[in-house]
């Protein structure tokens, strides 16, 4: 279990780092939750494990939260004066600004406990930070926990063996039970901020939603929803009372109970002028407008003085028009002042004293006593800054260095930053390198340039985990520069824990960047959505900010390209923009597939489902063709026979084999117009008839979609012919047999087998061996095709051709082959041991020639002559020869075919190996033939 | 060295199951020019025991004096270069190949080759013949491009060049070539004619063949004479005095398909399709061919089904086939035959008994 639970802290991490692709990836994974439910489950028990487990989850992220305040007593301490401070100024501020006011002490709250891990940070070893880590992991998935169970789903995991572990992660945390009545009660459209201001827990099982939806219905109003009850609750929503954790602690903490009838109740009570709900809610227009129109009515009513800048940019309004259409929001709105950064105050509070701490720590060398003094061995000349894209890193060291004085000189990933070039003469103006060396050293590099010195100058390093990339060396020349460099230097980068920077990291001194909450988030872009004129409420803006994962830069960008289009953005906008953006997510095959199989697939519009088959067209098709009879069909309906299963299996077969022919026609005579009509036959018309909920079909099996199993059967199968070819080939070339590749395999194989191990089975053993060799040696058959014979005849739930015979029979014969290997007549092709290529010709035509020149002379020649000339003729020689004279006929044809072969020789037609010459009509005993070396072969069992 | 290779007829003049189709072309070649000749006939007819006899006839014994050689040829297409690999058995008068163990690339090889017989014709020194043999094998397998390619290089290059081709349905070979060639039908030989030589080989070896043993064998082989005599000496393997209630045993690929066939006829549902599927995978992974399989997969299911279904479960099996052979997975296919199968038996089945 706890396993389990690590696997998930880790994979959550992996979606951290991608930031920008996490809030696109909750979605599918959310789905593939779906379609990987156990036997009886349904599309909904899916999505509550989902939250079952984030809710455990939350449990050990609060531990943990509570472990890391303990050390910093002294900080608590001093926020909650802070705190109190805060709540002598809400005394001044008019009554209807009260519950603004009480979720602002909430934040600094959390921001306090931020501030506590970094001092902590600083000082613990290396070993330690990753604890510290997974720390920081918990309380984020805790808060995030909060927000929305359903959307924080780990990020994609990464191999197939991960993804079992996952997936039985989620079959083991149990069933959450149906609504009673779910679908059956009418969702209430309320005012847009009837629930502001109102803090919810949701509890066990609602009557007709599901959770996720009823938190969707809660935020949609301005309700906020967490997911442990505390002082703040106002409401714990729960149908049923069923004493559980959050119910004690709601009774003991005085909170409301309030049933889902009653969460709608307050929501219709917003609007009592209209008694006929709309049927149709999801128009984006109408919500608008009646977001619209009861915007209006609180400002009528609410004369509350705009802040100090108002004034301003009414006097103004030309002006204010013209900023805002030409400058993006983040260039704007950068901050000015270090204290405006979001979040991480202390880490820029500790950069701030390492850099004014950095000139007399290092360059002071006037002072030798107080430099002793001083000097601590534990500072560093450097700065590491890391953390997630958007949350101010770069911003803070450029406002510390404006702050104190510096002067900073920026280098980035779009800068060549390789080793510095050796070669003087180039001077610095030849590279960017020799810049920043010289500027590191205060010393010039080229001859002819004059001496320039900043007193007070910052090198900042930006992205240098993207350094070792097309700069070589980099980091090591970066190392380099640190140890003699005489002005501080400042690296920037996302990942410290990058293989690319193990080394810089012990000349670093490592400052962790945070991400900021949602909180902390959604003020800032309050105050942005205020100077440009825009409706939004805080919800809103914190469903933003959680989206976005902390990324302000991205936060801005969203906001500003939203406000393109609309000047009111309520919860159920950003909540849709961020769904379009899931959709251009790159999809994995498998996840396509599950897709297209899934619950909701009957669902999906024509062109998604083209675009998940055309994710990958070759892979997809395969793996559908693979696991297609695994899935019940949701259109069979009850099917107790099987019949109606049966025809929408052999429908999609049907189909899955056009789309073969389909993709023939595509690939060989590419008719690429036919690629849509592929994925149609192939991925779109078998998940149409069969999708549903998927079943193993075998005990042992996982409920998963497997691999293609087409690829490797389609490797093997190639594999076998070409060794059925080389059997073919030898065959042939024993010139005892004529007949074509399948006819050895479907009908002399099984008599070949039988002859083969057989007479090993029953006969003596060196008889037995004596036949089997004689019978290899017939027909050429080695014993790489002995081995292929005895596997091409090997079929599941039949016994091995080799049982029953006993090892020392075997090893017999494996002896008693090569034994008789020096004395057999070569007559394989690729058993010939070719001399140098330039040595060919000459001996081809030679050994032609004399054999030719010799018969014809001779006439009726001497039987041992013969034999004697053979023996005494080279090893080399790669035509065999004639064992006994021929008649005079024979001599003709022979004599013609030699002169054809020297002139197909001369001709270079042909420079593949060859055969050796066999025996002609009437041979004489082996004993006469020319013995030539085969090659030798590493000794093979059996 | 196995009978079936042993008791193999090498002349035209020892052939005993097609004396007067010897008698004939031994008068073709040697009273008269051979044109292109077209052997069609099922497999273990004796198709190429006669083309062998035929060439031994023509160049003398010469013609059994092979090599074997895996021959590349190295060919422009257009904006392409192609590298074609293929063996051949070739002696000095004689080329004899398989095309289609090229793929779809049987037409460049088809080509290339008659261009090079033609220009290296023989030296009519001594030799009877002015012309070379070209020996296909399986022709009913050659693509169609590469069919229609083999016509003109049959009427261009006929002066230094003859064509004997071999295959087993003249069905799927193209009219155009077919009225190019003699056509010599060889049909399968009777179960007496095979019993006649199984009687010969027994005699040869020394054998004694309980009556009715040679009969059963021939039954079994279904008028394949290769079959029969394979058996034949299998049996001899097996068991030896032979007895009258011998089992003949079949192939072990047969088994495997009439076995999958039980399957099927057993229960239709999802999981026997999936195994049933893992089954396919294992005979073709052997190195059977899809289409025998198919074939035979279907005469095991016709023997087990009633009369009713028998017309549509072979317009299935021949739909099937026929979309398999244009298209390239032969398992999409194999198994979509297997689940229409299913589909229709299932629905009879709960028709039929409720």
């Amino acid at each position: 279990m706890s396993d389990i639970r690590k696997w998930f802290m880790k994979t959550h991490d992996k979606g951290n780092n991608a930031a920008s692709s996490k809030p696109s990836s909750d979605k599918p994974q959310s789905e593939k939750t779906v379609a990987f439910a156990v036997a009886g489950g349904q599309e909904s028990s899916g999505r509550r494990i989902t939250s079952k487990y984030f809710n455990s989850n939350k449990q050990k992220g609060k531990d943990e939260k509570e472990k890391q305040e303990l050390p910093a007593k002294r900080k608590n301490a001093k926020d909650s004066e802070e705190i109190h401070e805060d709540d002598g100024d809400d005394s001044v501020l008019p009554t209807n600004k009260k519950k603004l006011a009480d979720t602002t002490p909430t934040k600094k709250l959390k921001s306090g406990s931020g501030r506590g891990i970094p001092k902590k940070s600083a000082v613990l070893e290396e070993s330690d930070e990753d604890d510290d880590k997974d720390a920081v992991s918990a309380a984020k998935s805790a808060g995030r926990g909060g927000g929305g169970g359903g959307r924080g789903a780990p990020g994609r995991s990464t191999g197939g063996r991960g993804r079992g572990g996952g997936r039985g992660g989620f079959m083991n945390f149990g069933e959450r039970k149906d609504p009673p009545h779910k679908g059956e009660k009418e969702v209430p459209e309320g005012a847009p901020d009837c629930l502001a201001g109102l803090t919810f827990v949701i509890s066990g099982t609602l009557d007709s939603l599901e959770r996720e939806e009823a938190e969707d219905l809660i935020k949609r109003h301005g309700g906020r929803v967490t997911g442990s009850v505390s002082k703040k609750t106002n409401y714990l929503l729960c149908d049923e009372d069923i004493g559980g954790r959050k119910s004690e602690k709601a009774k003991e903490l005085g909170t409301s109970f309030l049933t889902e009838d009653g969460l709608f109740d307050m929501i219709r009570a917003s609007k009592p002028a209209k008694a006929s709900s709309q049927e149709d809610k999801k128009l984006v227009n109408k919500a608008v407008a009646v977001a619209s129109q009861s915007k209006v009515s609180p400002k009528s009513q609410v004369k509350v003085p705009l802040s100090s800048r108002s004034p301003s940019k009414q006097a103004k309004p030309k002006t204010a028009t013209t900023v805002q259409s030409s400058s993006m929001w983040t260039e704007k709105y950068r901050p000015k002042d270090p204290k405006d950064i979001i979040g991480n105050q202390s880490l820029v509070l500790q950069l701030r004293n390492w850099l004014k701490a950095w000139n007399e720590h290092f360059l002071d060398t006037g002072n030798k006593k107080q430099g002793k003094k001083q000097n601590d061995s534990g500072l560093k000349k450097a700065v590491l800054l890391s953390g997630t894209p958007g949350i101010g890193k770069t911003t803070s060291a450029k406002l510390v260095c404006q702050e104190l004085g510096f002067q900073a000189i920026e280098v980035n990933a779009s800068d060549s930053r390789g080793k510095a070039d050796s070669k003087i003469e180039k001077g610095i103006s030849g590279s960017k390198t020799n810049s920043v060396k010289e500027l590191v050293t205060n010393e010039a590099i080229g001859v002819n340039m004059e001496r320039s010195k900043h007193y007070k100058s910052v090198l900042i390093m930006d992205e240098v985990d993207g350094m070792s990339a097309g700069d070589r060396g980099g980091v090591a020349d970066l190392i380099a520069s640190i140890k003699i460099s005489k002005i501080p230097i400042i690296c920037i980068c996302n990942d410290r824990y990058s293989q690319k920077l193990k080394s810089l990291v012990n000349y670093c001194l490592l400052l962790s960047f945070r991400k900021p909450t949602k909180q902390q988030m959604a003020k800032r872009l309050m105050d942005v959505s205020k100077a440009e004129r825009l409706q939004v409420n805080e919800i809103a803006l914190e469903e933003l900010a959680e989206r976005v994962n902390g990324d302000m830069r991205m936060a801005l960008n969203q906001l500003q390209y939203m406000s393109l289009s609309m000047s009111v953005i309520n919860y159920d906008d950003i909540r849709q923009r961020f769904l379009t953006n899931a959709k251009d997510e790159d999809i994995s095959p498998f996840t396509a597939v599950d897709k297209l199989f899934g619950f909701n697939a009957g669902k999906l519009k024509m062109d998604e489902r083209i675009n998940l088959s055309m994710s990958d067209p070759d892979l997809v098709p395969l793996i559908i063709q693979e696991n297609y009879i695994n899935y019940r069909p949701s259109l069979a309906g009850k099917d107790d026979s099987g019949i109606k299963r049966m025809n929408l299996i052999a429908r999609a077969a049907e189909s899955i084999a056009d789309g073969d022919i389909v993709n023939v026609q595509i690939r060989r005579y590419r008719q690429w117009q036919l690629s849509q009509t592929s994925s149609l036959a192939t991925s779109i018309i078998p998940a149409s008839l069969l999708h549903g909920q998927r079943e193993i079909l075998e005990q042992g099996e996982r409920n998963f979609n497997r691999f293609g199993g087409w690829l490797g059967k389609n490797s093997t199968m190639g594999k076998n012919l070409r060794l059925l070819d080389d059997l073919h080939v030898h065959i042939l070339a024993s010139r005892e047999s004529s007949s074509g590749r399948d006819t050895i395999r479907m009908e002399y194989l099984t008599l070949l087998l039988k002859e083969m191990t057989e007479p090993l089975r029953t006969l003596p053993k060196a008889e037995a061996v004596q036949q089997v060799v004689e019978l290899m040696n017939t027909y050429s058959i080695s014993q790489e095709d002995f081995d292929t014979i005895v596997e091409l005849s090997k079929f599941k739930g039949h016994p091995n051709p080799l049982d029953g015979i006993q090892p020392a029979v075997k090893s017999a014969l494996t002896k008693a082959y090569k034994e008789q290997s020096s004395s057999r007549v070569v007559r394989v092709a690729d058993l010939i041991t070719l001399p140098g290529v330039k040595k060919v010709p000459k001996k081809r035509i030679a050994a032609i020639l004399e054999p030719a020149g010799e018969e014809v002379e001779k006439g009726e020649g001497d039987t041992l002559d013969e034999s004697e000339e053979e023996n005494s003729s080279d090893n080399e020689e790669l035509e065999g020869t004639k064992g006994e004279k021929l008649q005079s006929e024979l001599q003709s044809y022979n004599s013609k075919a030699t002169q054809i072969q020297l002139e197909l020789k001369g001709t270079g037609n042909s420079s593949s190996k060859k055969t050796s010459g066999g025996r002609g009509k009437g041979a004489s005993a082996s004993g006469k033939k020319v013995a030539q070396a085969p090659k030798t072969t590493a000794k093979r069992k059996w | 060295m196995l009978w079936v290779d042993k008791y193999r007829p090498k002349t035209l003049d020892q052939v005993m199951v097609h004396t007067d189709i010897a008698h004939n072309l031994k008068k073709l070649v040697t009273e008269q020019d051979s044109p292109h000749l077209l052997f069609y006939g099922p497999s273990g007819s004796g198709k190429k025991t006669l083309i062998m006899a035929l060439l031994r006839q023509m160049f003398g014994p010469g013609a059994e004096k092979v090599k074997v050689e895996n021959r590349t040829w190295k060919i422009d297409a257009g904006s392409r270069s192609l590298d074609l690999e293929l063996t051949t058995l070739s002696s000095a008068n004689h080329i004899e190949m398989s095309p289609s163990d090229a793929g779809f690339q049987d037409r460049y090889i088809v080509q290339e080759v008659i261009k090079e017989m033609a220009k290296n014709r023989p030296i009519d020194t001594k030799g009877k013949k002015g012309f070379k043999v070209l020996v296909l094998n399986d022709v009913d397998k050659l693509s169609r491009e590469a069919q229609h390619s083999l016509r003109r290089t049959m009427e261009k290059y006929s002066a230094y060049c003859r064509l004997i081709l071999c295959c087993n349905s003249s069905s799927r070979v193209t009219e155009a070539i077919r009225s190019r060639c003699l056509n010599v039908r060889i049909n399968a030989p009777s179960e007496e004619q095979i019993v006649q030589v199984l009687e010969f080989i027994g005699k040869k070896e020394g054998l004694q063949l309980p009556p009715g043993f040679a009969a059963r064998i021939a039954e079994k082989s279904n008028r394949n004479l290769r079959r029969a005599i394979l058996s034949f000496e299998t049996c001899r393997v097996l068991q030896y005095p032979f007895t009258n209630k011998q089992a003949i045993p079949p192939m072990d690929w047969e088994e495997y398909i009439s076995e999958i066939a039980s399957d099927i006829m057993k229960e239709q549902s999802p999981k026997r399709l999936f195994q049933v599927r893992g089954k396919l995978y294992e005979l073709l992974i052997n190195c059977i061919p899809p289409e025998i399989i198919l074939k035979r997969l279907l005469y095991e299911l016709l023997r087990k089904l009633d009369a009713e279904l028998k017309h549509e479960v072979c317009h299935w099996a021949a739909y099937y086939e026929y979309r398999m052979r244009l298209g390239q997975k032969a398992i999409f296919h194999i198994e979509a035959f297997v689940a229409k199968f299913m589909s229709i038996y299932k629905s009879f089945l709960i028709a039929t008994f409720g």
